[in-house]
Formats: structure tokens, sequence, C-alpha cells
């Protein structure tokens, strides 16, 4: 079984312990994001419209293409057949597969030279032909090295992108019967040249895939950078073309719109080399165009996932992800790769491949920032994952920790427990620098496991008298309800308080509402959406008592509150308003002390001058949330400037349950974090979200870095002045 | 040398980055000049191009692109030019056309400066406009390229491993 085929937790195994993956996808990943951007940049100068603005002009040509797809799809047929070629609409792999192999032996072909088709790879063509005596031949370069290995693409645009030179050198060496220098890379493109070139000519048909169908006037759009596809379509007699229906698009302007977007979010290319538009069969030659549907009616129909039809299929949602950088795409994926590719394998190949690889996606949003149609993959992965819950997909120790997380007093008394276990261990030894030395297994060594302070948050609030008032601001005298977060209020609870006394610092007074707990994040966040309902609706009765403004120092329960609790209650129009009732009044803590509890510029000015920099939490950052950037808010009030970090709303690894489930995703992602710190030279790191500061500072603690991890609530409070 | 315009000098530049190259020229005369300095190989010519040339070699009807295949220099002849882009259009319907532009090892591709337009939105523009779509159209942007292994840009793989555009004045 090659090792794009076998099954998840053996692929899962393999890449994780490939030690070249790692730094050769850092390297794309890295090197992709400058490109494009600079791409993005002169595109926007010159077309004087936003990145947003762009994408969201195209989004809406693919979606209202798709609202009347069979109008569109009836228009492209005609134009297409009036033009001499073919065009069959067809449902699944299998009748896609057997309409090509009956054309082929009706008409003695026995050789398919290829040009790049995702669909192809997502209805196996080339393993089904076989069977039939058919033979296919890749001719795009890293299609072909693939199919030499027997593998399936890592990556939509760079197939092979997981191979390394030395093996490329090796399975050529073998296809060719002759040695390659491993280093001599122009040698071993040459060969593809020499090698391939027999079969364009013996080939009886040549099959591409399209970027674009445009209706107007029956036209297919490939865009390629090798040539092959010029060569497979001018040779032989017969020409497949593959397409998804969702490739339909009106007219020439939109195939223009469709490669303002295309090439420069793919390969960072202006344009690709060839943009080839062929409209109908050449004289004297056939032309088959199949449409496919396998599974896209479907997802037009499910309401969070139809809009992943706009998919142009880039890859960018790679480019930028966290875990695919860890484990690459023949893990973080099944045929299809990227966040794309966990989306729509449930609907292509079955949520059962789906499963293993929704599973290590951290939520940290990347994805849609840099996708050139705008598709939301965050919530759709976590739809995903609760198709995958729901089929019986989620860890035992998952389900559960989640049952127990979910009730309020078991957590409660839970977690008192492990404070006084944590006090035990401190007096005997077993603590240092406020983690716990345990013998842990090897897999979950590269992050300590905090020690509970005794007491909590909100007793830390409630023990010590309010705060005078630093300044009047526009809350002077107002109450203002703080929750906790379940996680900090434990875990972190210097930063509970520290909240608390920055809102008292602006004039407001604390309330802490009785009885608060969860919002439901860990459990919406791993697929389990009934579990999530129960935690939201407890913590919509608790907040729901008063007027107030409510505050947290955790701005992911703000994201849980505005943005998956409407999911969690999409079908209940009651606990629905209830819900926005409650979120409506929430702040994240950042916000609030730009906003109602505004304390002025330089307040917490204490002459110190830290060597301190800034992680932001990346889902917050990647929303677009103003307030992620939580230097500027540092630097306003302190006056003290944050040194520049690498990559600050990249992921710190820390995804919920993914980092336990997967911890090999969570600590590689936390790796590339730290040496971001590291290379920032910085004593002090600070960030936004409590997971993110329990997580660096373990993370911190067990690969032995030296610098301080701080909520930015802290590292503010202790700039207050000192109650008389 | 011919002081080029600005939307020449846009497209130069575009066609640089693309690893193509800029040679300015009079008239067919000098394009066939440059052709046949670069190699003493015959060039190869598109139908196209042949209108105008009236010398080189045209791709056998019957089996065009192996007559040609892996001649040095290739001669043809785009539709328009983009400058935002540095590419070039390409009108080929028939095997014959793209023989040339296929398979050629050194591909010079003639445009009057007058047809080079600012966009390729006014390139689509002109394509949307034939009464009749286009067979078979390419916008090429400079010569074949892969970066499959180890995203090492390699020049050359298919199709030209160089790519001149001749801008006749």
């Amino acid at each position: 079984m090659s090792a794009s085929t076998a099954p998840f937790k053996v692929r899962y195994q393999r890449s994780v312990g490939d030690p070249d993956l790692k730094p050769r996808l850092l390297a794309f990943q890295r090197s992709w994001r400058e490109s494009r951007d600079a791409q993005v940049r002169r595109l926007e100068q010159r077309t004087e419209q936003s990145f947003h603005e762009l994408r969201r002009d195209f989004a809406a040509v693919k979606d209202s293409t798709l609202e009347r797809i069979d109008d569109y799809i009836a228009e492209f047929r005609a134009n297409a057949e009036a033009a001499g070629a073919t065009v069959v609409e067809l449902s699944t792999a299998e009748e896609a597969v057997s309409y090509i192999a009956a054309i082929c032996q009706s008409r003695g072909i026995d050789l398919v030279v290829k040009s790049k088709s995702m669909v192809s790879e997502e209805i196996e063509l080339n393993h089904e032909l076989e069977q039939q005596g058919i033979t296919a031949i890749e001719t795009d370069l890293g299609e072909w090295l693939l199919q030499l290995a027997e593998e399936r693409p890592s990556h939509l645009v760079m197939p092979a992108i997981h191979q390394k030179r030395q093996y490329v050198a090796e399975i050529l060496g073998e296809e060719l019967g002759r040695e390659f220098d491993p280093d001599d890379i122009p040698a071993m493109v040459a060969s593809a040249r020499d090698g391939l070139r027999r079969h364009y000519l013996s080939a009886g048909a040549g099959l591409t895939g399209a970027n674009a169908l445009i209706a107007e006037t029956g036209s297919i759009m490939v865009v390629t950078n090798e040539g092959n596809m010029r060569l497979a379509t001018s040779l032989p007699e017969v020409h497949f073309v593959t397409a998804g229906i969702e490739k339909l698009i009106p007219t020439w302007a939109d195939a223009e719109r469709q490669l303002q977007l295309l090439p420069r979010s793919a390969t960072a290319q202006t344009l690709s080399t060839y943009t080839t538009c062929i409209t109908g069969a050449q004289p004297g030659k056939e032309m088959h165009i199949i449409l496919l549907d396998n599974g896209r009616r479907a997802m037009r129909e499910t309401d969070t996932i139809g809009d992943a039809l706009r998919c142009i299929r880039c890859g960018a949602c790679a480019n930028v992800c966290p875990p695919y950088q860890i484990v690459g795409g023949h893990t973080f994926g099944h045929i299809y790769t990227g966040a794309i590719g966990l989306v729509n394998t449930t609907f292509h190949h079955g949520v059962d491949h789906a499963a293993g690889p929704q599973g290590l996606c951290v939520s940290c949003g990347a994805c849609q920032t840099v996708c050139p149609v705008d598709i939301p993959l965050p919530m759709q992965i976590l739809e995903v994952r609760q198709r995958a819950h729901e089929s019986g997909h989620a860890p035992l120790w998952e389900r559960i920790a989640l049952r127990l997380w979910a009730k309020p007093r078991l957590f409660h008394h839970l977690m008192g427990l492990a404070a006084a276990g944590s006090g035990i261990g401190r007096l005997v030894g077993l603590v240092r620098r406020d983690h716990l030395r345990l013998p842990l297994p090897r897999r979950l060594r590269w992050r300590s496991v905090p020690a509970l302070p005794l007491r909590s948050g909100q007793t830390l609030v409630k023990s010590r008298p309010p705060l005078q008032p630093l300044t009047e601001t526009p809350s002077a005298g107002r109450t203002v309800e703080l929750f906790a977060q379940c996680l900090a209020d434990r875990l972190l609870p210097t930063a509970v308080d520290s909240a608390a006394k920055l809102i008292e610092a602006g004039g407001a007074s604390i309330n802490l509402p009785d009885s608060q707990h969860c919002c439901g994040l860990p459990a919406f966040d791993a697929g389990d959406w009934d579990t999530a309902r129960r935690m939201a609706k407890h913590t919509i009765e608790t907040l729901e008592g008063s007027e107030h403004q409510i505050v947290t120092p955790a701005p992911s329960c703000v994201i849980s509150m505005q943005d998956h609790w409407p999911c969690l209650f999409q079908d209940d129009p009651e606990w629905r308003s209830r819900a926005a009732a409650v979120s409506r009044r929430v702040h994240d803590l950042a916000d609030w002390l730009e906003g109602p509890g505004r304390l002025p510029d330089g307040c917490l000015s204490n002459g110190d001058s830290h060597a301190w920099t800034a992680h932001r939490f990346c889902q917050a950052s990647n929303r677009n949330d103003a307030r992620a950037r939580i230097d500027q808010l540092v630097e306003r009030l302190t006056g003290e400037t944050a040194r520049p970090l690498e990559e600050p709303d990249v992921c710190c690894g820390f995804g919920g349950l993914t980092s336990l489930a997967a911890p090999e995703v969570g600590s590689g992602i936390l790796e590339r974090k730290l040496a971001c710190v590291a290379e920032s030279g910085c004593d002090t790191l600070i960030t936004n979200n409590p997971g993110c500061v329990i997580h660096l500072r373990a993370g911190a603690n067990a690969s032995g870095a030296r610098h301080h991890t701080l909520h930015y609530a802290d590292f503010l409070a202790a700039r207050l002045p000192k109650n008389p | 040398m011919n002081t080029l315009s600005d939307r020449t000098a846009v497209f130069a530049e575009g066609l640089r980055a693309a690893q193509g190259e800029l040679v300015a020229c009079r008239s067919w005369d000098d394009v066939w000049k440059h052709a046949v300095s670069l190699s003493a190989e015959r060039p190869a010519v598109s139908p196209a191009a042949y209108e105008y040339l009236k010398q080189g070699d045209l791709p056998d009807v019957n089996d065009p692109l192996r007559s040609i295949a892996d001649r040095a220099i290739g001669i043809t002849q785009a539709q328009l030019a983009i400058a935002e882009t540095g590419s070039v259009l390409l009108i080929e319907p028939a095997p014959i056309d793209r023989a040339v532009s296929l398979l050629t090892k050194h591909l010079i591709v003639a445009i009057s400066e007058q047809d080079i337009v600012d966009e390729l939105a006014d390139g689509f523009g002109w394509l949307a406009q034939q009464p009749q779509a286009a067979a078979y159209a390419t916008f090429v942007t400079g010569p074949s390229r892969t970066a499959d292994i180890e995203r090492s840009l390699t020049i050359g793989v298919q199709g030209p491993s160089r790519m001149t555009v001749a801008v006749l004045a």
C-alpha cells in the first residue's frame, strides 16, 4: 500500500515520522506567502480595489452561476455542441469512468495521455481504466512522478511537493533505466520531456481538466505551466475533458476575473505560462466534455457547505495552514488536500475518509483569509467535524472529557481536586516553574502539565477590595459582568483578576455572575454540538439576568458566542434570540479597554522597559478583529514598543482538543512559534487568549525556553498603581 | 533600436519577470535576421508568420508536430500582447498552427507594437468580441516551466525553453 492510500492512522504516523517534510513545507509556505502577498499588493494597486473586494465580486459571480447551474449547463452544452463537442452530464464517478472507457474501447484506444485533472484524481480514473486494459499516462511532471511512485497528489497545484529530489532521482532512474544525479534537477526535468514524448505520439486520446467552463461560447479554459496540456490536446484524435459542474462561469469577462485571482493565489504568478481556451472539437477530431456531479449538488443543498463550490482549486488554503505544514497533504486530506479537501471529501468520497484529516484542523481560520473566493472554510470544517462526530468518529476519551466538562459542579470539584493535588505536588517538590514534573509518555513530553493554583480567578477577584479608579471613562459608575472563562478561571486565575482590575481602573465595578462556567466552545470545536448546546444554554441562563455589559479576558469565548451560538441554535428561534441578546452584550477585554472602558494613552507607563513581543490569538486575528492586534493596545497604554515577531498571527498550536488528539501537530506548530519567539530575542511574550497563554507557557517550560509568557492583562495590571 | 512607448515598457517588464526576452525590430526582415543569428539551423515558421516572412520551414501539414519537433528556432506571430502580464495571445486553430509554438526550443513571437494592449481584460475583450469563438487561443507568458521537483524553478519542459518577443515598430 502506497504512502498516500494507506488508512489515515498509518498516513499520519508516516508523515510525522518524516524528518524532512516539516522544514520543506515550512520553507514553501513562507516563500509562497511572501511572493503571493507581493502579487496581491500589485493587483490591488492596479485595480484600485482591495483583495477583499476583488474576491467578493468573483465569489458573487460563482454564487449566481451556481444558483442557476442547470441553465448555465444548458447554455454551455448548446454552444459547445454547436462547435462540435459532445457534452455529457454524469452523476457518479463510476458513470464517468465507464463513459471514458466505452469511448476508448469503441475507438480502439489503449493509451490516454493526461494533463493534470483533479476530477480524474477524484474518480481514480487511472486505476479504473487500467482494470479495463487502457493505460493512462500523466504528462504533468509532478503527476507523472506520482504515477511512477503510485502516490496521490499531496497538494492541489504542487502535487509532488512531498517528494525529495533523491527520491525523484530514484523513481526516474527506475523508469528510464539510467542514473540521475539528485542535485541536477534540470537533467531530471529534461528526462521527462524525452520520456513522455513517445507517449504523445502514440496516444489515441488526450485528457485534460478545466479551470473554467465558459457558458456563452461553450469553451473550456485551462491554466498550465509546462506545455504538456497543449501537446495532449494537439496530437491525439480524441480529447476528453473532465470537470465538475461548479467550473461553469457565464462569460469570457468572468474568465478574466478568475484569472486575476487564480495564478496569483496558486503559484504567485501574474499569469501562468499557458492559459489555453478551447472551443469545440478540432476538424476531424472528437471532443467529449464530461460534467461531473459526484456529490456537488448535495453540497449546494447543504447550508454551510454550499459556498465550497466556489473553489477554483488554487491550493492557497493549504499554503497558510499550520497543520498542513506539519503533516503534508497525504495526511491533511484524502484525494483533495488542504482545508478545502477536509470539506469536499465528505461529499465526493464520504465522511469516513474526511474524519481523520478534519480532526487535524486547529480552527485558526488562516485558510479563509487567503481564499480568493472567500469560502468560509473554518466553519465548514467544523460542520464536517460535527458529521464525523455523529458518525461515531470521536475518540472515547474526548467524549468522556466533554461530558465531564459540561457539568459545572462536577467540573468545579474535579478542578478543586486538581488544585489540591498541585498543592501537594508543590510541597513534595514535583512542581518546577509552575508546572508538574510528571512522567509523561514520549508523545506528550513537549508540553508540561501546568500546576493548578489553589485559588480560582473568581476567588481572587472576590477576596480583594475594589481598585480605586485610575481615570474617568465612559464606563465610570457602571457595573460590568465579568465572564472569567472556565479555562482561565482555574489555570490562569491572575488574568481574570487582572482583567477585573483594568476594568475597575476605568471606574466601573465588577460583578461575577454566579455559577458561570463554559460557553460551549470546547464541545462545539470537537463536533459535539449537543453537549455544546447544553453548555451554551447554561451560560446564557447565567448571563441573561441583567442588562449590564459583559467583559471577558478570553476572545475565544467572544467568537464562540457571536459565531458559534447562531449555528447551535439555527433551528431553535427562542434560544437563538436569547443567545443573541447575550452575545450582543459581550466584549473582549481589549475591545473594552479601547471602547467604553478606554484607558488613556501612557497611563500604564511605569518607566520599565521590557524586551517584549506579542503573539496575536490567531482566530481573532484571522477573523479580522481590529482588537486582535494586542501589541498596539499594550504599546498605547504603556508607551513601550513591542519588538517585532515573525508570523505574529500564525497559530501557536493549541487548537483546543486537537493538540491532545494529534500531539505531533500541536508540538510541530508550537515549535514554529517558539522559534519565532526565540528569534525576537524577547524575554517576555504576551498574548491575548488564555488557552494560548497556558499552551505557550507549558511548551516553553518543556523546551527549557527562558522567556516569560503572560496574558496581556497581567502585563498591564502589573503597571497599575498599587492601592494605598 | 526604437524608443519603446510606455505600454511597451510595461510589457517588457512583465515579459522579463516571466523569463522572456524582448527584441525591438523595424521590420519582419529584422525578425528573420535575429532568428538566423541565433542558430545555424533553419528556423521553423508558423503559417501565420510565413505570410510575412516568405521564408523558413513550414511544418508538414500531415504530421506537423513531428516534422519540426526540437527545431532550434521557431517563429510565429501573435494576435495581441498584454502589457500587464507580459503575455502574447496566439490564435492557433489547427495543429499545424500550434506546431511551432509547442515544440521548438527557442520561440520567437512577432507582434506589432500597436497590438500591445494594457490589460488582460482587453485581451479577453477581444476574444469575447469574435463573431465565432476562437477554436484554440492561448495566452503565452514566457517559456514553459515547472517547479514540480522541490519547487526548484526549471525553465523548459514540454514547451520552448527560451522565448523572445520581437516587437515590430
